[in-house]
């Protein structure tokens, strides 16, 4: 009996621990879930996922270099609205909207010139009105074309 | 306590009721306001435009160039393998301090991402057993298990599979410190696995502007790069070990700022709906004397010895 007790104080802490743990983890998210949107691109290693809102609005700043193709993945859990994301030079300028393009989730990008830019993603608002917002885990996460996949596409 | 003990069904559930009851409180999940808040909000007149701005407060990432497509970017230059550039594996033992481990755990990364994409298997393996090594120190759980190595054993011919476990085991590192509390530790491991990819580019060249230009061009495109580990940095200004970082990134900005680089066109980006492809053109000029060149071989050789020691 008190083998069992035991197992049974341990089996709750461990519940009990876990489901704390989760709260704000969304590593498996990115793994699990993101990672495969990248296709055949190789997901570059880079972990950048957080908890966001309805309404709330992340930036990434990040070099895409000459000569390389990468393909972006911006993913959320199923409870967040859709999420606009918008690819921006250092001048302010939009190049990419996916607003534009049915609110896509992927989209693939090369670079003639290496340039500095920002990606800006938005969870939308499905009521601005309520008080009530959803959150969840997003994540944004980049390919880079293999080798390989540069020869086959010669 | 006897009886809860004797009624565990009734102790669990309350445990899973408790435990999701504070969760709903916690930030994850509906984000919803009591009527408290709600009360406060609608009784006290505030700064609309401020309230706007806070409730939509923007997140920065500053996403560096990865170990691995460092060392992409120098294969594709068109640089050959050279071992002897690596940190060597027996240099493990040294480090012993957090700030140590973290460094040489974005070193060693680099170093595996190189050995990889030169398709240098068992250099590879054993990198990865550092990067275990030094991970597991750091309290890092389960970012290379030992199926992973026996996984990239088995797939040692096949580069696709190889980038992918090496591209895997980064982001676990990086991700379970991120999440776990300890962001300046995953930062110093970014910032650690940048320098190495970048005293490797350097080391590549042979102290010649003239043999691989295209190698060059990447150095010189690293400025930007550096601007985002600087920024990286100063978000955990105060901390000891980005502190540190941030003289030595400010030591290399005083070389790169006299790189120039210049956007001579407005960007500009075409895109083609069918192939889900945009492609971003800009006509832009470099230029590094030689005597610029040289001081950043000589910084960047000071810094990863300074990491590595």
């Amino acid at each position: 009996m008190l083998q069992y007790q035991r197992f049974l104080l341990v089996s709750l802490f461990v519940l009990v621990t876990n489901v704390f743990l989760s709260d704000g983890q969304c590593i498996s998210f990115a793994k699990n879930v993101c990672k495969s949107e990248l296709g055949k691109f190789v997901h570059d290693g880079n972990y950048n996922a957080t908890i966001l809102s309805e309404g709330e609005t992340a930036e990434v700043y990040k070099t895409f270099f000459d000569g390389q193709a990468y393909r972006i993945a911006v993913c959320k859990v199923e409870g967040l609205p859709r999420i606009l994301f918008k690819v921006i030079d250092s001048e302010g300028e939009v190049l990419f909207d996916n607003s534009e393009h049915d609110y896509t989730t992927t989209w693939d990008f090369g670079v003639e010139t290496t340039q500095l830019l920002t990606i800006q993603l938005n969870v939308l608002e499905k009521d601005e009105e309520s008080l009530e917002k959803e959150a969840g885990c997003v994540a944004i996460l980049f390919g880079i074309r293999a080798e390989s996949e540069n020869r086959k596409r010669r | 306590m006897k009886k809860l003990f004797c009624q565990p069904l009734s102790f669990l559930a309350c445990l899973i009721f408790l435990a999701f009851g504070l969760l709903s409180c916690g930030t994850e999940g509906k984000k919803s306001k009591s009527n408290e808040e709600q009360q406060i909000v609608e009784s006290v007149k505030v700064d609309e435009k401020f309230m706007d701005e806070f409730n939509k407060s923007k997140l920065i990432f500053y996403s560096l160039p990865s170990p691995l497509e460092t060392a992409m970017l120098i294969k594709r230059a068109g640089a050959n393998y050279n071992e002897a550039l690596l940190n060597p594996l027996e240099s493990l033992n040294r480090y012993t301090t957090n700030r140590q481990m973290a460094l040489n755990l974005g070193v060693y990364s680099a170093d595996l991402s190189y050995t990889s994409l030169f398709d240098q298997t068992q250099s590879s393996i054993k990198y990865m057993g550092n990067a275990k090594k030094l991970a597991a120190s750091l309290g890092v759980i389960d970012a290379i298990e030992e199926s992973t190595i026996r996984r990239l054993e088995e797939n040692m011919n096949n580069r696709d599979v190889v980038l992918d476990i090496v591209s895997e085991t980064f982001m676990n590192s990086n991700a379970y410190l991120t999440e776990n509390n300890r962001p300046e530790i995953a930062v110093t491991v970014l910032v650690g696995g940048w320098i190495e990819g970048l005293y490797l580019a350097t080391k590549l060249t042979n102290g010649s502007m003239e043999n691989n230009k295209r190698l060059i061009e990447r150095i010189i495109y690293q400025k930007l790069s550096l601007y985002t580990v600087i920024n990286l940095l100063e978000e955990y200004k105060g901390n000891e070990d980005a502190d540190y970082l941030l003289v030595k990134m400010n030591e290399l900005k005083v070389i790169f700022d006299q790189v120039k680089i210049v956007n001579t066109s407005k960007v500009e980006a075409h895109t083609d709906a069918e192939k889900h492809l945009t492609t971003i053109k800009a006509d832009s000029d470099t230029y590094m004397s030689k005597d610029v060149f040289e001081k950043l071989l000589e910084k960047v050789e000071e810094i990863r010895m300074e990491f590595v020691s």
